[in-house]
């Protein structure tokens, strides 16, 4: 501002009488504005140092806390009606379910020390030594309690289809049945047995997911409704305890003193001392050692790259696609209009071009690339062939669209998306394609997650850009997601082999079988071109030089720093 | 009495007194004149001119399509270097495999990464030799020397096969000088300390089809592989994706200018009409009139936005613009009302307003005569500073989504998207954020200078 105030003030000509605003005291205003905006800054800047008087530095040994910042206020700290990435995070340190996965990602024992798992029946026997951390152990009932909670149809819990294998779970869960018939029994305090309604060769899997988590009946009880709300509303069982929460402003967690393997613990304290998606806000607290570690976008890799931080990569496990609405009123019902936009689709040309992520990957297949199939990976053994996009042929699936559903000249879609700029660009990329390739008009309809979930769920789009994170370890988690059944098939892609395929992939106790069936749900959601897929999300991403050993991964707490340390 | 002698005579009038020095002025001549004189405001009239020529006969000049991509050009700055080389055609590679070597406990750095092909912005492919032991190999990409501290910048890639010892880099390429190094993993994924890096001088490509459905060359077969050709010029560079920017603000100065004058005409008509017969009535109605300004006033303007969307029935992806006109037009019209207002009761009080009218003036001539001249300067002012406000709002509504649907570009979307690249991009930001404050600047010194220029009362003064 000084230079502007700085500049001298040209002579006010001549004879020019009566003009009201003379530069000379145009001179002197952005003076004054300038005195102004300066003291704004000043005064902005005393009192962010006065905010930030809570914070530490990003990695304090001394205390063997971390600082870190957050997608936001956890929503959903219940796990039985906890959905989204945050709360799902704060739970993974907090809590503990019967299995979780360990450094390297294999499935470890967590409050279980044994288990057994059946075609029919599964049981875990839990450790005596887990507690919770008010000192009372862990037990079977504490499980018995949260299942059934999580099927009570009066729970409204969202995720109540990830307990479906058990016994029962689906009439219990609409209201057909007393909960006390779902199939998961305490056969003494330390004995779980678990009736299955189909075989589930992936049940360790699921019970890793925060879901399956215990809660402790008299503690939930006891809250008489407030279970969750808050810190001390909440009882842990895991390596942290929430030690405060102001709301809106930051989560601090410390280590949970009565944790059965504190020992494997060595941060004494995770401090989430910042709420904020902005990317530019997140790596500006990273510039400044005020947090240990921040996600990378596009536009901010040359500043990192002339920083010389050490970058790091790993792909989340989630799956971006393009969804068509099959509904009988819907165009994109037509099997030619949807294989003329498979076929213009270039994957490559948005990763490498408009994305411009490392770590994204080219998609062709709704199986990604990490899925574990019979031996070795499941698309190395099952590869998916996606010609290079052909613009001849989708010119010619077009002719045929337009003849069959008898319109005048390629028609106007409405495009769904959310309202991140990411989106945005993409479906700006994607408006200039297809009306470039075949002449098709698009609307893009950019809405708020929620609304865009509330849009989905009632078919009020063409197109949508959706995506799909994985909850446990198994194709399954990707496999049943165009069956006719499932409320997640928000296009309502109807397909009976495909249902077929699902059914023995999901009941099949044989893994060749199941995966089998699994190339063939790929193969057919490919030939139908039920769905466009974009592109496997991979992220960027720099941490505290100190800190060491954080894991980051696609099934499970991410990122997970339980086991890590500060050097 | 006597008679006959006494003889009438005209007196002679000196006409000589009434002789004009100067040719008489017309009101508007002589605005005119004061506003030549203020150089601010002529200066601003040339800019508001030459805006208008821009916007309506710039798009004839200028003919490039502002939706049209360019993705080999993406994010350029004014002035880029644009001489590409013709290449082949791309093909997928097969990539090299290696038959993984057992080994012992420590990676070594892969003996050596060399760089097959020449690297084009196209794509880049290394292959390095096996590292005995290696369970996979990491790829980083750096546009600075990793020495000497080892920062070896983006991990571009993993290799989760020791079979594998090549890699072909798509990702965003320029023709700028990268560094790749290769660094062996072991069995569980973990990095060994011990890499080897390698320049690759990358060069812009384009192939002879491309640049012949781009209109960059007349037939495919004119050129061979080799040959250099121009890629096509955007004056002011392009954005995020590839679109010209120039081309851009001549389109989207028409969103902005169309709201900018469009607007503000209608509400100072509307605004005219209240106002002079509120002052004119007087008395009670024209204290119910002014109240019910007043009230209009209070209300919020972009809630009256929303509602007006959902009234015209905006879906996400229409054009906002209808709502927007209608809203500004039904909320701003109050304060032109109240000048006009205060304007006309002035007038009616004043002494020409009575003699006038004892010497038989109809209101019509009233109104023609004495009242519009005399209000036309507050009038005309009062649109002058209304088309930059109105520009403003059309810019900040765009700028926050409610404005224009992609791909209809205006200044405020604009500005909107180029502000997240501003720190790498700052082009994409400043050509819209210039045009919108030259605009609005142009036009409130114009109503400025218009306002002096036009005030009846100056004419005493010179």
């Amino acid at each position: 501002m000084s230079e502007i105030a700085d500049t001298p003030s040209p002579s006010v000509p001549e004879g020019v009488a009566g003009t009201g605003l003379d530069i000379r005291s145009l001179g002197q205003i952005l003076y004054l504005g300038g005195i102004g905006v300066a003291a704004l800054g000043v005064l902005l800047w005393l009192l962010a140092q006065w905010n930030e008087g809570g914070a530490g530095e990003a990695v304090d040994s001394a205390t063997g806390t971390i600082t870190l910042s957050l997608g936001g206020e956890p929503p959903q700290l219940d796990s039985t009606r906890g959905t989204d990435a945050v709360s799902f995070n704060i739970l993974g340190h907090t809590m503990e379910g019967l299995l979780r996965y360990n450094a390297e990602n294999r499935l470890v024992g967590g409050v279980a020390r044994d288990w057994e798992i059946g075609d029919t029946t599964a049981t875990f026997w839990l450790r005596p030594e887990a507690r919770w951390s008010n000192g009372e152990p862990i037990t079977a009932h504490d499980f018995v309690f949260s299942w059934r909670k999580v099927l009570d149809p009066r729970n409204a819990s969202e995720y109540a289809f990830i307990l479906y294998g058990l016994k029962n779970a689906e009439a219990v869960n609409r209201g057909e049945m007393p909960l006390e018939s779902l199939g998961v029994y305490a056969v003494d305090d330390r004995t779980l047995e678990v009736h299955l309604e189909r075989p589930v060769p992936y049940f360790d899997k699921l019970v890793a997911f925060a879901t399956y988590n215990p809660i402790n009946e008299a503690f939930y009880e006891s809250r008489e409704g407030r279970y969750a709300a808050d810190a001390e509303d909440l009882l842990y069982n895991g390596p942290f305890t929430i030690a405060r929460w102001v709301h809106g402003a930051g989560i601090r967690l410390e280590k949970n003193p009565q944790y059965w393997d504190a020992d494997r613990i060595r941060l004494n304290a995770i401090d989430y001392a910042y709420f904020t998606t902005d990317p530019n806000a997140i790596i500006n607290l990273f510039k400044d050692n005020k947090t240990a570690l921040a996600g990378l976008v596009a536009e901010n890799l040359d500043d990192a790259l002339q920083r010389r931080w050490k970058i790091k990569r790993f792909s989340d496990g989630a799956v971006f696609f393009m969804e068509f609405n099959h509904r009988e009123d819907r165009l994109t019902r037509n099997y030619h209009l949807r294989k003329a936009i498979q076929a213009v689709n270039d994957s490559p040309e948005l990763v490498y071009r408009i994305i411009k992520l490392p770590g994204n990957l080219p998609g062709a297949s709704l199986f990604p690339v990490w899925l574990k199939g019979v031996d070795g990976y499941f698309r190395q053994e099952y590869p998916l062939t996606d010609p290079p996009p052909d613009d001849e042929a989708g010119r010619r699936h077009l002719a045929l669209a337009i003849e069959e559903l008898g319109l005048d000249g390629p028609p106007t879609l409405v495009m769904l998306i959310g309202d991140s700029p990411t989106a945005k660009k993409q479906a700006e990329y994607y408006q200039n394609l297809y009306k470039q390739k075949l002449g098709i008009d698009i609307k893009i309809d950019a809405q708020i997650f929620k609304q865009r979930l509330a849009k989905m769920t009632a078919g009020d789009f063409d197109l949508v850009m959706a995506g799909w994170g994985p909850d446990y370890d198994d194709p399954m988690t990707f496999a049943d997601l165009f069956a006719s059944w499932n409320e997640n098939n928000r296009g309502r892609f109807d397909s009976p082999e495909l249902d077929e395929a699902v059914d023995i992939a999901r009941s099949s106790s044989d893994t060749k079988t199941r995966m089998d069936a699994m190339a063939r749900v790929q193969q057919i959601l490919y030939d139908e071109a039920a769905i466009v897929v974009n592109y496997e999300r991979g992220s960027v991403y720099v941490s505290h030089p100190r800190l060491k050993g954080i894991v980051r991964r696609a099934v499970g707490t991410d990122p997970d720093y339980t086991g890590a340390w500060i050097d | 009495m006597a008679e006959g002698t006494l003889s009438w005579e005209r007196v002679q009038v000196e006409r000589e007194v009434e002789t004009v020095s100067r040719p008489s002025l017309s009101y508007w001549q002589d605005a005119w004149i004061r506003l030549k004189a203020n150089r601010r405001a002529l200066i601003s009239l040339y800019l508001v001119v030459a805006l208008l020529a821009f916007t309506v006969l710039g798009p004839f000049v200028w003919t490039v399509n502002p939706a049209a991509q360019d993705l080999d050009q993406i994010s350029v700055p004014p002035g880029a270097d644009r001489t590409a080389t013709v290449a082949e055609d791309y093909t997928p590679w097969r990539g090299v495999a290696a038959t993984p070597i057992e080994g012992g406990d420590t990676l070594l750095a892969p003996a050596s990464v060399t760089v097959a092909d020449q690297p084009t912005t196209t794509a880049v492919r290394l292959y390095w030799d096996a590292v005995a032991g290696a369970g996979g190999y990491r790829v980083y990409r750096n546009k600075y020397d990793p020495e000497p501290d080892g920062a070896l910048g983006l991990p571009i890639a993993e290799i989760l096969s020791p079979a594998n010892v090549s890699f072909e880099d798509r990702l965003d390429l320029k023709a700028e000088t990268y560094f790749y190094s290769v660094v062996p993993l072991d069995r569980s994924g973990g990095e060994s300390a011990s890499y080897t890096t390698v320049t690759a001088d990358v060069t812009r490509v384009i192939t002879a089809a491309e640049a012949a459905s781009k209109g960059l060359i007349e037939n495919a077969s004119d050129v061979s592989p080799g040959d250099t050709v121009k890629m096509a010029f955007h004056p002011l560079g392009t954005d995020y994706l590839g679109r010209d920017m120039l081309a851009r603000l001549m389109h989207g100065a028409r969103v902005s200018l169309f709201i900018g004058i469009v607007a503000p005409f209608f509400f100072v008509i509307i605004g005219i009409l209240y106002g002079s017969a509120a002052g004119f009535m007087g008395g009670r109605a024209d204290q119910a009139l002014m109240r019910f300004a007043d009230f209009v006033v209070a209300l919020p303007f972009l809630l009256f936005m929303i509602l007006l969307r959902i009234l015209f029935n905006v879906e996400s992806g229409d054009s906002g613009i209808g709502p927007m006109l209608v809203a500004m037009v039904l909320l701003s019209w109050p304060a032109a009302a109240r000048l006009v207002r205060g304007q006309i009761l002035q007038i009616r009080e004043e002494g020409y307003i009575g003699a006038s009218r004892l010497l038989g003036a109809k209101t019509n001539y009233l109104v023609l005569r004495h009242m519009i001249p005399n209000t036309m300067g507050v009038i005309l002012v009062t649109l002058t500073f209304a088309v930059p406000s109105a520009i403003f709002t059309e810019a900040f509504l765009s700028f926050i989504g409610m404005g224009v649907a992609p791909p209809t570009p205006s200044w405020g979307s604009m500005c909107n998207e180029g502000l997240k690249t501003m720190l790498t991009t700052p082009h994409e930001l400043i050509a819209p954020a210039a045009f919108i404050s030259i605009t609005v600047l142009a036009f409130n010194l114009l109503g400025d200078g218009l306002r002096d220029a036009l005030d009846a009362r100056m004419r005493a003064t010179e």
